[in-house]
């Protein structure tokens, strides 16, 4: 498996403010990789260093193998790029910005454009000056995957969409890794990210604190469980099982805290007649939150 | 729209309709005046009467004749001016304006180079100012024609082609100054700086001695001096395209390596 996207202590400086410190990462080939972290931590910075329109203060980066400074042309034309704040010419409508730039990437797919707009609930023949924002990030996206890159960097991708038309969105960012392709997309959203990424990576001013498979970070989650017993729950027992941060008991249900794998708590629990296991999933908001808190 | 230079002449067609009725107007309705002026039986007194000064400014010995009218009231200031104006606009919009708006951002993440983007604008500046040219020397002639003046095609054409690339200069600092700073306010008071600084080296060359020697620096020189119909086509016309191109040249290093600034 090769590598999307790869930096070498990858460093930006505006004057002298630090928008993003030296940074290693890498992307895998076909995955989703989700980029989160609060506004202003520097998610935009990043991606505008991988698309070429940032020079790099310090280190370096390459996309697609190709280096964004020494091979900016090169590096540019593997990737379809959204950036955060899209906008496009407002006397154009979507149609004609979307032949236009078709034309300047070698030659328009008027077929998989049009199948794009149609999935989105895109009208073509609207001006773009005449578009809600909303709509106005539709004619982003299908710009961002009609030439069917082989790398999608998407700043914000779903800011401003109805929630139908987020589904389809994820849909497609699905299709194109089967496909495929990599998508590196950044996101103040959690949900969003969990629904569709692979790898997570985590930035919180400007440093890069975490990078971790989405699968992983769940597992090393600490999840809530409520195990219902034909009699009453064997509450000493539960406390002794390592994995198990907390325990109440409410009638012959167990309201568990656990950490981690719940094999342990099964097999030891099972013996004593489980009549009911609710497991609520978890989510990354938690593991996202204590990123946080513990850098406060 | 197949190329950045075809949209962005697209993008001046509204511009460049509006623009060229404006001028056939101004010329027609001063080509109009000929018959009356010409006719006055004391011109020469009446010319004799301004000062010095305003009568080397604007040609004024040469009012006699057709091509003296058109030469003092048009080509001496409202039309260099006009010209400067819209090439000055569209210089400073042509990336620095597209860098505000935030449409750059994915323009520039296609298989145009920045390079690329800056040779396309610089001719599509100098495509929409011929445009204008041939609708200035169309709406001379029809006047000349209609009201008398006896302006020659050849003469005039080389006159045209003197504002144009006037122009162009001006509209390719305008230009080269908004790749660099990414600023159009920027660009079109640099702009605008130097053309006044230009005319006004033009004006006082005429006017002091010892300024004399520097006044073929200035563009307005090169482009008026002599007429500009009557002129013929003289060498120093060849030094403002050198110079508009220099000005682009000078941008490209710096406009390939700088950051391009988010929307605001």
């Amino acid at each position: 498996m090769g590598t999307a996207i790869q930096t070498w202590q990858l460093s930006k400086t505006y004057r002298s403010r630090a928008a993003l410190a030296p940074m290693d990462l890498i992307v895998p080939d076909d995955v989703v990789f989700g980029y989160l972290g609060p506004n202003g931590a520097g998610k935009t910075t990043t991606i505008r260093l991988f698309a070429g329109l940032l020079r790099p203060t310090g280190g370096r980066a390459a996309v697609g193998g190709f280096d964004v400074v020494r091979e900016r042309e090169q590096a540019q034309r593997q990737i379809g790029y959204l950036p955060g704040d899209f906008t496009a010419y407002p006397r154009l409508t979507a149609a004609a910005y979307l032949e236009h730039l078709g034309h300047l990437r070698g030659g328009p797919d008027r077929a998989r454009t049009r199948s794009l707009a149609d999935r989105l609930d895109l009208d073509l023949g609207v001006r773009i000056g005449a578009m809600s924002h909303g709509t106005r990030q539709k004619v982003g996206i299908v710009q961002a995957f009609m030439h069917s890159p082989a790398l999608l960097v998407l700043d914000e991708p779903t800011a401003g969409l109805d929630p139908l038309v987020q589904r389809e969105f994820l849909t497609l960012v699905r299709e194109a890794r089967e496909q495929g392709r990599t998508v590196f997309l950044s996101s103040h959203n959690l949900y969003e990210v969990e629904a569709v990424a692979d790898m997570v990576g985590i930035l919180v001013r400007g440093r890069l604190a975490l990078v971790e498979a989405v699968e992983k970070l769940k597992a090393q989650a600490v999840r809530r469980i409520d195990l219902t017993f034909v009699g009453s729950p064997p509450d000493a027992m539960l406390h002794r099982i390592p994995a198990v941060r907390d325990v109440t008991v409410v009638g012959r249900t167990a309201h568990l805290v656990v950490e981690g794998h719940t094999t342990q708590l099964l097999n030891a629990a099972s013996p004593y007649g489980i009549e009911q296991i609710v497991t609520h999933e978890p989510d990354l908001e938690d593991v996202f939150l204590s990123y946080f808190d513990t850098r406060e | 729209m197949r190329s950045v230079l075809i949209k962005a002449l697209y993008d001046q067609r509204r511009a460049l309709i509006g623009w060229g009725v404006g001028l056939t107007l101004m010329v027609l309705l001063e080509t109009a005046l000929w018959p009356s002026i010409g006719r006055m039986p004391e011109l020469g007194q009446f010319l004799d009467s301004y000062p010095e000064a305003m009568r080397k400014l604007f040609n004024m010995e040469e009012f006699g004749t057709g091509t003296g009218f058109v030469n003092a009231e048009l080509f001496s200031a409202l039309v260099p001016v006009l010209f400067l104006t819209y090439a000055i606009g569209r210089g400073a919009r042509a990336i620095a304006g597209e860098e505000e708006a935030g449409t750059l951002d994915v323009l520039l993440v296609t298989p145009v180079t920045t390079t690329g983007l800056l040779l396309q604008q610089t001719g599509a500046l100098l495509a929409g100012l011929l445009i204008l040219g041939a609708v200035l020397y169309a709406a001379i002639v029809l006047g000349s024609l209609l009201f008398g003046l006896g302006i020659g095609l050849v003469p005039l054409l080389s006159a045209t082609v003197a504002t144009v690339l006037l122009a162009w200069e001006f509209g390719c600092l305008a230009l080269a100054v908004g790749a660099v700073t990414g600023r159009r306010p920027v660009a079109i008071g640099v702009g605008a700086a130097a053309a006044v600084a230009g005319y006004l080296l033009y004006v006082a060359g005429k006017l002091v001695q010892a300024i004399d020697p520097w006044q073929s620096l200035s563009p307005f020189e090169q482009a008026m001096s002599g007429g500009p119909i009557g002129a013929g086509f003289r060498p120093a016309y060849l030094l403002m395209p050198a110079v508009a191109l220099l000005f682009v040249a000078a941008a490209m290093p710096r406009f390939a390596r700088r950051d391009i600034a988010v929307a605001h």
